[in-house]
């Protein structure tokens, strides 16, 4: 009986599915099942073997006094197999009594723990990344627990806090950390939230550090659900202080950027290298009249006809290629028709590596400050002009009373002391010339006062061919005796909007000086065109007399008194007279000549004044 | 009373002219005055003098304001003239243009001869005007 029951039992050992063996008191292998063998690479045995168990422990070398210690123990070791593979396994040791509790050898079974400790050695080395992880992004993680209400924190966190690495937070603790006020309950919101409502959350609060130090973090919550509950909250927490506190300097700086291109009373601009407009403040626009994306990505030649965007595109190049700033340049930009006066600059603009990528202008609208300029120079050169016509005037008037006041000086002297009475005679002679003399002079300065102060002498319009036919009926005497001859080319529809008595004196005396200064070799002929356009009207007087040397004396024609040939009736005034009627009418008149061809004078009645 | 070959007055002015001449007779002994109206044709006169070997003028009184030819740009012909004679000019004018007295000046230190400078009016002709040297024989 017992024999069966033996061998059943041996049987039996040798079948169980967890590997196990006997081994005696003197640790020789009694028996084991075919997975124990297995492990160790034995072959099935027989009962009573001589192996000794030890020697598959060879890394445990107190073996055996732990098993006579005849109490239970499990060791982990490992084995490698003829094929080179190691298996890392875990045996459990338990004294073996029989029926009366007499220890009678050790139980042993063993298991094959490889995977889970390559399972152990994957854990280590994923922590390892996340640490890694962590530490390079200083993201720290934080968990808590619904049901216990138990909160962890990582080194990373515990670091953000600046708390020691032993410091185990209270969620109400964790919470008080966050500056108070705003973002206190911020935080204890979307911590409530999270959890019952089971929404996660993201957001940027300020943390008052266990140092007192404020800064800024950002936080992240994310609850993790079981049967519809939130179990845990799991979040992450992130330093972003000095990273938010320079993208608030940047929106700082954007803000006072923007404010000041849009405040200045300025067109700003900033190009590109292909001078697009990159950016544009307010009155850039309203200049155009156009939004920012109108403008912006756009050139010159989108904004502006070809010449004008010509013309800026060359000052860009300029700037851009040369690198020198364009400074203050008066600049006249043509839009729609209306051109606008800017006082310019423009200077180069580098990128962060020092390199000219474009650059930035500014315009100074000057329009009404050039009107006023224009104006202004106007009003210049109207008095400089009569200052000048003053001084010429005094001149000639100091000139001429001076030289018939010495004159009676100088006969009165005489007279003084000439006893002769003959003598004495001419000598009053003289005088009466002398006085005779000054009335002439007095009455013709009188001529060109008259002219000069009556600006308001009422115009008319008169047809130029009428005036040019009365006078020359006046001078029919004189034309007949000089054998002259009158080509009077004028239109019959020609009228001249000019005061009717400085017209006759015009044409008086321009013929009559054709006539008094004809060419000794041939009869005068007097030619008379005129030319109207809208402006003004031009009337041309030509003849064929002995003309004059410009040369010599082109600044002196229209001169007080000058007179040029030898003649007796050459008083040197009528041209200086209707040079002065004329120009008080807004007018001009020009001469051209040539010695002994001919001379002719062109008279320009200004049509708007 | 001082000799005098031959005395020119350039002057467009018969007043003028007649008050040289009279002012002449009281200081002067000269058979030879001739009267110009203007520079050309004091100019040509004394050409035409020099080309013939006649008496070349040892006084000219010469006027600035004239028609065709300025006492001025007769004073730039005469200057070029080749004239061995030291000879008397007295610029008379009744300008009292600074200008002119400016002009005066410059003429007055390129000119070979004796240039004087008279405002009118003018009411006694000085024995200076007349050369002085001639004075002392």
């Amino acid at each position: 009986m017992k024999a069966v029951e033996r061998i059943d039992q041996s049987y039996l050992l040798k079948q169980l599915p967890k590997a196990t063996a006997l081994i005696c008191n003197k640790g020789t292998l009694l028996d084991a099942s075919y997975s124990w063998l297995d492990i160790f690479g034995l072959p099935p045995q027989n009962e009573n073997t001589d192996i000794k168990v030890a020697a598959f422990f060879p890394e445990i070398s107190d073996l055996n006094q732990r098993i006579e210690e005849h109490k239970s123990f499990f060791i982990q070791h490992k084995i490698e197999s003829s094929k080179g593979e190691i298996r890392h396994l875990k045996s459990y040791f338990a004294p073996w009594f029989d029926k009366k509790e007499n220890v009678i050898g050790t139980i042993i079974q063993t298991d094959d723990i490889t995977s889970e400790v390559k399972k152990e050695e994957e854990i280590k080395w994923l922590n390892n990344i996340i640490e890694t992880k962590v530490e390079v992004s200083k993201t720290g993680w934080w968990e808590y627990n619904v049901e216990t209400e138990e909160l962890t924190w990582c080194k990373e966190t515990k670091r953000i806090h600046q708390v020691p690495d032993c410091f185990e937070p209270t969620t109400i603790e964790a919470i008080n950390f966050y500056k108070a006020g705003y973002c206190q309950n911020k935080v204890s919101m979307l911590f409530h939230k999270a959890i019952v409502n089971h929404k996660p959350y993201d957001a940027k609060v300020m943390l008052v550090t266990f140092t007192g130090e404020e800064r800024w973090v950002r936080i992240t919550g994310e609850p993790i659900i079981e049967n519809g509950k939130a179990v845990k909250v799991y979040g992450t927490i992130k330093d972003i202080h000095d990273q938010f506190v320079a993208e608030t300097k940047v929106k700082e700086n954007q803000l006072l950027l923007s404010t000041l291109m849009d405040g200045l009373p300025l067109n700003l601009f900033v190009k590109d290298l292909e001078s697009r407009n990159v950016m544009v403040n307010k009155s850039v626009c309203n200049y155009f009249n156009k939004s920012v994306d109108e403008i912006i990505g756009k050139n010159d030649f989108e904004l502006y006809d070809k010449e004008m965007a010509q013309v800026f595109r060359e000052e860009d190049l300029q700037v851009m290629k040369h690198l020198t700033p364009m400074l203050g340049k008066e600049t006249v930009s043509k839009l729609h028709g209306k051109s606008t006066y800017f006082l310019t600059s423009k200077i180069p603009y580098f990128d962060l590596d020092g390199k000219v990528c474009g650059l930035i202008g500014m315009s100074l609208d000057i329009t009404a400050l050039k009107r006023k300029e224009e104006q202004l120079r106007n009003l210049i050169s109207v008095t400089s002009r009569q200052n000048q016509k003053l001084i010429s005037f005094a001149h000639i008037v100091s000139h001429n009373l001076r030289s018939h006041s010495a004159n009676f000086s100088m006969l009165l002297e005489f007279l003084k002391s000439e006893k002769d009475m003959e003598e004495r005679k001419r000598i009053i002679q003289m005088l009466t010339r002398a006085s005779n003399n000054l009335l002439e002079t007095m009455e013709n300065l009188n001529q060109v006062v008259d002219i000069n102060t009556k600006d308001s002498e009422t115009k008319k319009n008169l047809n130029l061919k009428n005036s040019i036919t009365k006078v020359l009926h006046n001078l029919t005497a004189l034309l007949e005796k000089n054998d002259s001859k009158i080509l009077n080319n004028v239109a019959e529809d020609i009228e001249v909007n000019c005061v009717p008595a400085y017209m006759d004196s015009i044409i008086l005396n321009l013929i009559s000086n054709a006539i008094k200064y004809k060419s000794p070799n041939r009869p005068p002929l007097i030619t008379i065109n005129a030319i109207k356009s809208k402006k003004r009207t031009m009337l041309s007087i030509s003849d064929n007399g002995m003309g004059i040397d410009l040369n010599k004396y082109g600044d002196k024609i229209f001169g007080m008194y000058k007179t040029f040939h030898n003649r007796k009736d050459a008083k040197g005034f009528g041209l200086y007279l209707i040079k002065n009627q004329i120009e008080a009418m807004g007018g001009s008149i020009t001469v051209q000549s040539e010695v002994d061809k001919g001379t002719t004078f062109n008279v320009y009645f200004n049509e708007e004044s | 009373m001082k000799k005098v070959s031959c005395i020119f007055i350039v002057d467009d002015d018969p007043i003028s002219v007649f008050g040289i001449k009279k002012m002449l007779k009281s200081v002067a002994i000269c058979n030879d005055i001739q009267i110009f109206q203007n520079g050309h044709e004091a100019y040509e006169a004394m050409k035409d003098r020099q080309a013939k070997g006649k008496v070349i003028p040892e006084v000219i009184f010469l006027d600035i304001n004239m028609p065709i030819m300025d006492g001025w740009d007769f004073l730039d012909k005469f200057i070029s003239m080749d004239i061995k004679r030291h000879i008397v000019i007295n610029l008379i004018t009744s300008s009292i243009d600074p200008l002119d007295y400016e002009k005066w000046r410059n003429f007055k230190d390129k000119c070979p001869h004796l240039l004087n400078f008279k405002n009118k009016p003018i009411f006694k002709i000085e024995a200076n005007d007349l050369g002085c040297m001639d004075i002392a024989s």
